[in-house]
């Protein structure tokens, strides 16, 4: 059993923000690292010490991993939280941070480099009686693919994935055979540019999926327990925008079916820290698909916390630490539903990134709200890395309740100015009917997405005020206007 | 006493009806409106008009002309104030009075002919209960569509009949005007008829004449007499107005009286009653409607036109009061406020060559025609070149009587160019595309001037019909569509009526009032014309029932075109970052024609051409479906690809630009087999006649 009494934090924004709250209650010391862009962010003041590791580009600083460890060595750090993105997945990393004698905070190294292995992972998936998407492994060229077809009898769509993708990245969306080379090319080169690694597979693609996704705890002891699920259907060019748990769509019988098949694989391949197994439910047939294992600690991790009232960042302290874990599956009894929005940086018409200074930012605040932001009035919002911002949460006896909770938090309480934000959408969204009978697949937003934009944006008498405050400004700066 | 006679929700016929039974005369007041457009350019807020609307509830008023004229457009291009938002809070303030509004006929509150159906439409919308239309033309045909829609939805409909003084305006010929509106209006007992003596020049005798004559042809028709000040003489041609049966007279407050707009209420009432006319309204509460005017008008010295004083000369050149002060700005504006006496001198010849009524289009075919005229003798030949025209104007319509043949050789070679640069309204007027002119056609030689060579066909071109029957009707949804995609959402009734009327400054005024919100609405003028001055000046007010005060704290000094302007906002502070005109302007081409090739995304230009045939040069040829470029943005690859076969004529960005949504990419030649692409022609309506 090795004490963490102090951690570099190998991330920014967000992701680096949460951990530190939880360092903060667990007395660990922290220590921030920053590019150049983000020498003013907010993760760099809320840790205990900072330091700088390079330029803008990811390569220079969040993923300069000899330059990371060297630095948690210097400022005498026990461990390395990866936070997510940037290094949390990579399993060479892990392997030096417990080279250079390190905590490694998250699961084995091994189990990381195997479950990253899309291809290996879903071989290992079909071995534990986990059942699969049809697909074919390993893809070089268009004649696989229509083979393979061919012979599985597949009709498009179909999906190409990256063997070592993870985010949406390096995946792309196949209708015709006519798209087939532009998008195998596109999902070689992303796939290459993303993870080093052009290896591709592809998958017959399930039409009004859901995603749910299991939250595993594992300590090093073999003792695996299941936090239960979330749903993370609704999604944006296969990023995630909005999860809840639990999820809306399935039975009892299915939760359990799906958590226990969840924790089966985790057990046997040899997983500890928190993760996540994530699955495609086909809604028509009720039947469920393995898809990945998550090696790390999610965005959406919140929405756990909120239901069962667990400190997933805190249990991943413990169990590196050596800790066994304090609970068995039975005291698990999630009380309360819980809704999670990603507040992204972006424009909510195109989804393109909106970079600049935050003029304005208030919080949402009150009953049921828990917000985690990476950001404070008057931040920049620097173009190198992610576009989220910010998590809002909400908590409620039911799903309506939370739903109105969110309601709140979106249109009467966030406000952010400077940027654009998908905040409108999402709130337009939440308020949509067939949100809330919980009808919805991953493809929501795109076959809804004008119908979405349309609805009114609230206005509040603050909002509007400040509005005629900017023209004050103007004029009383540049007088009177020709075009009076 | 109550003074209230007539309100809104009455019907027409009862409106008609109070009016007859008054004992003598009462008032409309232009205070909110044609007060405003003759000396202040329409500049005249509601921020402040709203101010006189608890004592025009109270007033005994005939009606608030508060809407319409250019009052609608100025608001929305210079006040950033919509005609609906005025009309709701007039409502709100003054249940009591009948808003009036003046539409020109086809025209509406535009600049061009609007087909029928895009008429029937917008009047069907506006909540104005007396409808006080014109056609500058007396071209009664023209204000059917208006006439039926407003008479159908039990508003009042008030024809106005265009008045000036000249020997072929005579009383028969105004007769019969009358007599075509008492026959579209199918009688008289639903309608007030109005006079409008817009450049104020009708006589004591020759108003009387006339007001007698309608009389005694429909003793039962109420008259409304509408004059301008300009010539000095308005008060007593009023009086001989009413005492010639007029039963309404159009006045303002008379702390707005100048010079161009009409007679002061208190001044008007005190004569009538010196003279027996008993004069129906609560004296005491326009006395204060004329104090309250004294608290702002101060605000609005910037606006006044820069000639002051009264000019009997108005009699000749008929500028009419409403148009005067935009002139003298244009004037202004172009630096030729010089030219102007020379330029009114050419009016009063012009105005007895093409015959028709100065006033809205009418008054600006005119300005633009005459003042073209003007500047270009002046570019040519200096002040002694229109000295020459003038003379020879004079000659050809003073000494020759418009005699063409009696003019030398060289005067007529020069009259025939007289009209070679004339606007393109001139043209449509002379066509017929108004309507009918009122006492025929101008003589040929003016067509030949117009048009040189072609102009025997373009005279066969000439129409003798309504506009109403020749313009076809427009595609509505098409055009809210065309809106809605300019702002990218839905867009209201009201801003898709604004729209219809001035596309462009409709866009920009919602976008204004997207950016600044209600700022028009809340600021006082001296705010909203020069700002906060100095550390701890405010500006407060109350936004749905919350108290809110604005208080400067400091304008920071202009760095690389910015200036920091720190405000509290409520007791928060704020600082707003203001680009000035020097701020750098990055223009960023877009992709607008088809053969365009804008980014699809904003992002970094990370591959020109593709991994098969590498990068792409100016003159290769490519194939639909081809990607010509890659995009990378959030660490996803966008490909761009060729929309047809064509050749590459311009590459428009660097390799790892960082290039915006839209951002002009590629410029393509289709190949021949698909050339057409480059017609694709769209319908717009600013395209169309104006």
């Amino acid at each position: 059993m090795k004490k963490i009494s102090k951690v570099l934090i190998a991330n920014r924004g967000v992701p680096a923000v949460r951990v530190m709250n939880t360092c903060r209650d667990k007395k660990i010391k922290t220590v921030a690292i920053y590019s150049t862009p983000d020498r003013l962010a907010y993760h760099v003041f809320l840790a205990d010490e900072a330091v700088h590791i390079g330029e803008a580009p990811p390569h220079d600083s969040y993923l300069n991993m000899e330059k990371i460890i060297k630095v948690a060595l210097e400022k005498k750090c026990d461990a390395i939280h990866p936070g997510w993105g940037f290094l949390a997945e990579n399993a060479d990393f892990a392997e030096l941070v417990e080279q250079a004698g390190l905590v490694w905070v998250g699961p084995p190294p091994e189990v990381i480099r195997l479950m990253g292995d899309k291809i290996r992972a879903k071989k290992i998936a079909q071995r534990a009686n986990v059942p699969t998407i049809p697909g074919l492994l390993n893809v070089k060229t268009v004649e696989d693919i229509l083979k393979w077809m061919q012979e599985d009898e597949v009709d498009f769509p179909i999906m190409i994935k990256a063997a070592s993708g993870g985010g949406g990245k390096g995946m792309v969306r196949v209708y015709t055979a006519e798209e087939l080379p532009v998008a195998l090319e596109k999902a070689k080169s992303e796939a290459k540019k993303a993870f080093g690694d052009d290896t591709l597979l592809v998958e017959k693609y399930i039409r009004s999926g859901r995603h749910i996704e299991v939250q595993i705890c594992a300590d090093k002891y073999g003792h695996v327990v299941h936090l239960y699920e979330r749903e993370c259907t609704l999604q944006r060019r296969n990023q995630k925008i909005l999860e809840e748990a639990p999820s809306p769509s399935i039975s009892d019988d299915l939760r359990q079916e799906i958590c226990f098949t969840a924790v089966r694989l985790m057990r046997e391949i040899g997983y500890h820290s928190v993760g996540t197994v994530e699955f495609l439910l086909d809604p028509k047939t009720n039947k469920f698909y393995f898809l990945e294992v998550n090696t790390r600690l999610q965005v959406e991790h919140g929405v756990t916390e909120l239901i069962t009232g667990l400190d997933l960042v805190s249990l991943m302290f413990s169990i590196a630490e050596g800790h066994p874990l304090p609970f068995e599956q039975d005291d698990i009894l999630p009380n309360r539903h819980a809704i999670e929005v990603r507040i992204n940086a972006e424009d909510p018409k195109t989804f393109n990134p909106s970079f600049g200074t935050i003029t304005r930012l208030e919080i949402p605040q009150g009953p049921g709200i828990r917000v985690a932001s990476g950001v404070y009035e008057g931040a920049e919002v620097p173009s190198y890395y992610d576009s989220l911002i910010m998590l809002v949460m909400s908590a409620g006896a039911d799903r309506s309740e939370a739903i109105r909770v969110m309601d709140r938090a979106l249109s009467r309480g966030l406000r952010v100015e400077g940027i654009k934000t998908i905040a409108p959408l999402l709130l337009s969204i939440i308020r949509h009917p067939d949100f809330i009978e919980g009808k919805f697949s991953t493809r929501f937003i795109e076959e809804h997405h004008e119908e979405l934009l349309s609805m009114v944006k609230e206005k509040t008498a603050d909002d509007e005020v400040l509005k005629i405050a900017k023209y004050v400004a103007e004029i009383s700066a540049l007088g009177p206007q020709d075009w009076m | 006493m109550d003074y209230i006679f007539v309100k809104p929700g009455m019907s027409p016929k009862e409106i008609v009806q109070k009016v007859r039974e008054l004992p003598g005369v009462c008032f409309v007041s232009v205070g909110m409106r044609d007060a405003g457009q003759s000396d202040y350019k329409n500049r005249l807020r509601i921020y402040d008009l709203k101010t006189l609307a608890p004592y025009y509830n109270e007033m005994g008023l005939f009606a608030s002309e508060c809407h319409g004229g250019a009052r609608w457009h100025v608001g929305i291009m210079n006040r950033r104030e919509s005609p609906f938002e005025e009309i709701a809070i007039l409502r709100e303030l003054m249940p009591n009075v009948l808003l009036q509004t003046l539409i020109r006929e086809t025209n509406m509150w535009g600049y061009r002919p609007y087909p029928k159906n895009i008429i029937e439409y917008v009047v069907e919308v506006v909540d104005i209960d007396v409808w006080r239309c014109f056609s500058f033309l007396n071209d009664v045909r023209n204000m059917r569509p208006v006439a039926e829609v407003v008479m159908k939805r039990g508003r009042l409909f008030e024809p106005a009949i265009s008045y000036t003084v000249a020997p072929w305006f005579d009383t028969k010929y105004y007769l019969k005007v009358v007599d075509e509106i008492v026959d579209l209006c199918g009688g008289v007992d639903e309608i007030v008829l109005c006079i409008k003596d817009m450049a104020g020049v009708g006589t004591v005798s020759s108003v009387t004449e006339l007001i007698d004559s309608i009389k005694q042809k429909y003793p039962d028709l109420v008259i409304n007499y509408h004059r301008h000040i300009t010539d000095g003489l308005a008060i007593p041609v009023l009086l001989a107005a009413a005492k010639a049966g007029a039963k309404i007279i159009d006045v303002e407050e008379d702390t707005l009286v100048r010079f161009y707009g009409h007679s002061p209420i208190l001044a008007v009432e005190a004569i009538f009653r010196e003279e027996g006319i008993p004069v129906h309204l609560n004296r005491k509460a326009a006395e204060q409607a004329v104090e309250k005017v004294r608290e702002w008008i101060r605000d609005y010295d910037w606006a006044e036109s820069p000639f002051k004083g009264f000019d009997h000369m108005v009699t000749r050149h008929k500028m009419p009061g409403g148009a005067f002060p935009s002139s003298f700005e244009q004037a202004e504006k172009g630096g030729f406020l010089h030219l102007m006496p020379y330029i009114l001198q050419v009016m009063s010849l012009y105005n007895q060559i093409v015959k028709y009524f100065d006033v809205t289009p009418g008054s600006q075919i005119t300005w633009v025609t005459c003042s073209g005229i003007v500047n270009r003798y002046a570019k040519e030949q200096g002040e002694e070149g229109v000295k020459h025209v003038i003379k020879l104007l004079k000659k050809f319509v003073e000494e020759k009587n418009q005699d063409f043949s009696a003019m030398e050789p060289w005067e007529q070679e020069e009259l025939l160019q007289l009209f070679k640069n004339a606007p393109g309204d001139f043209k449509n007027l002379i066509l017929g595309h108004y309507g009918r002119m009122p006492v025929g056609w101008p003589a040929d030689w003016v067509y030949q001037s117009t048009f040189g060579d072609e102009w025997g066909n373009k005279i066969k071109e000439r129409k003798e019909s309504s506009p109403v029957e020749a313009i076809p009707d427009e595609d509505l949804t098409a055009l809210r569509k065309k809106l809605e995609y300019e702002l990218g959402r839905k867009a209201t009734e009201e801003e898709f009526i604004l729209y219809l009327m001035h596309p462009k400054d409709a866009l920009d005024f919602i976008k204004f009032r997207e950016k600044y919100g209600d700022a028009p609405l809340y600021l006082p003028t001296k705010v909203w014309r020069e700002g906060l001055k100095k550390p701890g000046d405010k500006v407060e007010f109350i936004y749905e029932g919350k108290p809110y005060c604005i208080e400067l704290v400091s304008i920071g000094v202009e760095n690389d075109g910015i200036i920091h302007v720190v405000l509290k906002v409520n007791n928060k502070t704020r600082v707003f970052e203001v680009k000035t005109p020097r701020a750098k302007k990055e223009e960023v081409k877009k992709a607008v024609r088809p053969n365009e090739i804008g980014a699809p995304i904003s992002g970094t230009v990370w591959r020109i051409g593709n991994p098969k045939r590498g990068t792409l040069k100016v003159g290769d040829i490519v194939h639909k479906g081809e990607e010509i470029a890659n995009l990378e943005s959030m660490k996803m690859e966008n490909p761009v690809l060729a929309p047809f076969d064509a050749q590459i004529v311009e590459i428009c960005v660097r390799l790892n630009q960082m290039v915006e949504e839209g951002q002009l990419l590629f410029v393509l030649k289709p190949l021949e087999n698909n050339a057409n692409i480059e017609n694709t022609g769209e319908s717009n309506i600013e395209k169309l006649p104006h």
